[in-house]
């Protein structure tokens, strides 16, 4: 979704292809609070290009400060099972006592992608991440995703992840946004 | 400061602890005190951030005349900015009117440094050009050319790297680095172009006192079976425990440290795996002795006293991925006794091809910083090292740093400093609290 999106192309809520995107979003969500991250890979398009920018603090003549080319996280699927794998072995400390995460998305959008079957749709997302006693820590952004169509489901093909912080306050990431 | 006549600090600490029973270089033992403690921190600012030779960024953040970026020096903030002549100067970015931070934002280009307060305006090269209303001062109270930002005490730039002191005492910069240098040049100064940062700096903040992030980039390579056990068992490391134990711990002057890891018998390990195409340009800008450190290695990693940690390492980013080295530069810039921030820089030669820097960019993204399959480990040991050190039953008992403290410097070695046989050991860490022990007590660090 660009800057240029009339509201206009924006698909209805409710309508089909909308309902669909968004039931995508949740249950996706509900797969990493769960730590099914088995079932997650299996949403991954073979070509996804995930990546999270990292940001700057600066004057609004310069934008949104997210800068070019350098990231928090730059993923394909198999960078992402690789961490997934990560996670299976018994030494993968940051995760073991694991986090419990809460991935709450709003704000979906959805339109027409570029290709034939490809939605491209924005949200905002809140993560709340806990672990042991720790406080808590929040991941907050706004993900632009394009799922494209294999038959009857949608798998995520790009996931742009534009992060709130500049700063991360958050010793580490561990978990999957 | 209080000195002693022997040249000594003020040894003591409010509890009537002396600072020298705190480490034990020779007995290898360090007390736990020394972390996550106020009065620590308080000397540590004063001691060694407000005196030592500090990172503050690298020249290709600032390409053009007017291009700032804003930094932390000890706990301050400062504003790096090149001149209109093309010099990189540093300055307290603080107002001389009522104090505000001049520069805000993280980076800019400007014509002026001009306050959003009242509105004094300095120029790019730290002069006060203007104040408001001038006319309504007393003729020659408003003196503008003694108001200039407050520069730092000392800037100087080392293979694009530019560092800033606080201390008019300091020696020069090189002085300092000392034989570090023949070290830091294997990354820094290799090929014709020199380094560039590749986009921006990470920056993320860590519940660790930065001393157990500077403690593990002196080149604690015997972590990495353990801390990092999940990347052995993706079969991304040797499976067997000694396969990295072999090379060199490193004591350069000034407690400069680092190891030095050859790669297994195989030549895409040599010259750390980077490309080919360099090596003509490491055989013009590297000396014999350089050259053949940077064939026979693999893996490096070293901390600049106090807090600027390099890492040059080969690492897999994903399962069946290809072996790629990357060069990165970490500032751990103490925040509190407790609070760390990072900041974790990619640096790539200038003249690399265009298909290594994707390769080796993947490569760091995915194993180091806050994401990486790597680090995101580390943290959690740091931090909790951080919270049990505190512990007033823990600090009875000191700390262990005893491996390998039998072997003897190897005088085969042919680069400058100590070099301990075998990368697994403990000589550089007791090195580096050997020199944090001699900072926190000496009035000249740099002379004893
Ligand atoms: S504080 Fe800067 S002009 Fe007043
Ligand atoms: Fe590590």
């Amino acid at each position: 979704m660009s800057e240029t999106t009339t509201a206009a192309e924006l698909l209805p809520v409710g309508s089909d292809d909308y309902s669909r995107a968004a039931l995508f979003l949740y249950r996706e969500a509900q797969l990493l609070d769960d730590a099914r991250f088995e079932d997650w890979l299996e949403t991954l398009h073979d070509e996804l290009v995930y990546e999270m920018p990292v940001r700057q603090s600066v004057m609004p003549k310069d934008g949104t400060g997210f800068v070019d080319g350098m990231t928090f996280l730059t993923e394909t699927r198999n960078s992402l099972l690789t961490r997934v794998r990560r996670l299976q072995t018994e030494q993968a400390w940051a995760e073991q006592p694991g986090s419990r995460t809460r991935h709450l998305v709003a704000n979906v959008l959805v339109e027409r992608g570029a290709a034939e079957g490809e939605l491209n749709v924005t949200s905002a997302f809140l993560v709340t991440r806990t672990r042991a006693d720790l406080p808590y820590d929040f991941f907050s952004g706004e993900r632009r995703d394009v799922l494209a169509r294999d038959g009857e489901r949608l798998l995520l093909k790009r996931r742009q992840i534009l992060f709130d912080q500049t700063v991360m306050k958050s010793y580490n990431l561990s978990i999957f946004l | 400061m209080a000195v002693n006549p022997a040249g000594l600090l003020d040894l003591s600490l409010a509890d009537g602890v002396e600072l020298t029973q705190l480490i034990d270089e020779p007995g290898a033992h360090i007390s736990r005190r020394i972390y996550g403690n106020d009065e620590i921190f308080e000397l540590e600012q004063d001691r060694i951030f407000r005196r030592a030779w500090n990172f503050l960024g690298h020249v290709s953040e600032l390409p053009n005349p007017g291009d700032y970026v804003t930094r932390d020096l000890a706990g301050e903030p400062v504003v790096l900015i090149r001149g209109d002549d093309g010099e990189i100067r540093a300055f307290l970015n603080s107002c001389r009117h009522r104090g505000m931070r001049v520069c805000r934002a993280d980076r800019d280009n400007v014509s002026y440094m001009r306050c959003v307060y009242h509105g004094w305006s300095y120029s790019r090269s730290g002069d006060l050009v203007t104040a408001f209303a001038e006319e309504l001062y007393d003729p020659g109270r408003l003196r503008k050319e003694e108001l200039g930002l407050i520069p730092v005490t000392q800037v100087a730039i080392y293979r694009g790297v530019i560092f800033g002191t606080w201390d008019a005492e300091a020696p020069p910069l090189e002085e300092y680095l000392g034989d570090m240098r023949f070290y830091l040049d294997l990354f820094l100064g290799r090929t014709d172009g020199g380094t560039e940062v590749v986009g921006a700096p990470q920056v993320w903040d860590v519940s660790t006192d930065w001393k157990f992030c500077a403690d593990n980039f002196t080149g604690d390579n015997f972590h990495l079976y353990t801390a990092h056990g999940s990347v052995v068992d993706l079969g991304m490391l040797p499976p067997d425990p000694m396969s990295l134990s072999y090379g060199y711990l490193v004591r350069a002057q000034g407690g400069h440290v680092l190891h030095l890891v050859p790669g297994p018998p195989d030549p895409s390990f040599e010259y750390f795996g980077l490309p080919r195409d360099l090596v003509p340009q490491f055989e013009r800008n590297l000396d014999s002795v350089q050259l053949g450190l940077l064939k026979d290695h693999a893996w490096s990693v070293g901390t600049v006293f106090p807090n600027l940690s390099f890492m040059q390492v080969m690492v897999q980013g994903d399962i069946g991925g290809p072996n790629v080295t990357f060069l990165s530069l970490r500032a751990w810039m103490p925040t509190s006794a407790t609070t760390t921030r990072v900041f974790s820089y990619l640096l790539l030669d200038r003249d690399a091809p265009e298909q290594f820097r994707r390769d080796s960019y993947e490569a760091y993204v995915r194993t180091f910083g806050p994401s990486g399959i790597f680090e995101q480990d580390d943290m959690e040991n740091w931090e909790d090292c951080t919270r049990v050190n505190k512990g007033k039953i823990a600090q009875r008992h000191g700390l262990h740093h005893g491996m390998g403290l039998h072997l003897e410097p190897d005088p085969s070695f042919p680069g400058p400093g100590q070099a301990w046989p075998g990368s697994y050991g403990e000589r550089t860490q007791l090195s580096f609290y050997g020199e944090w022990l001699k900072w926190m007590t000496h009035e000249r660090p740099w002379a004893s």
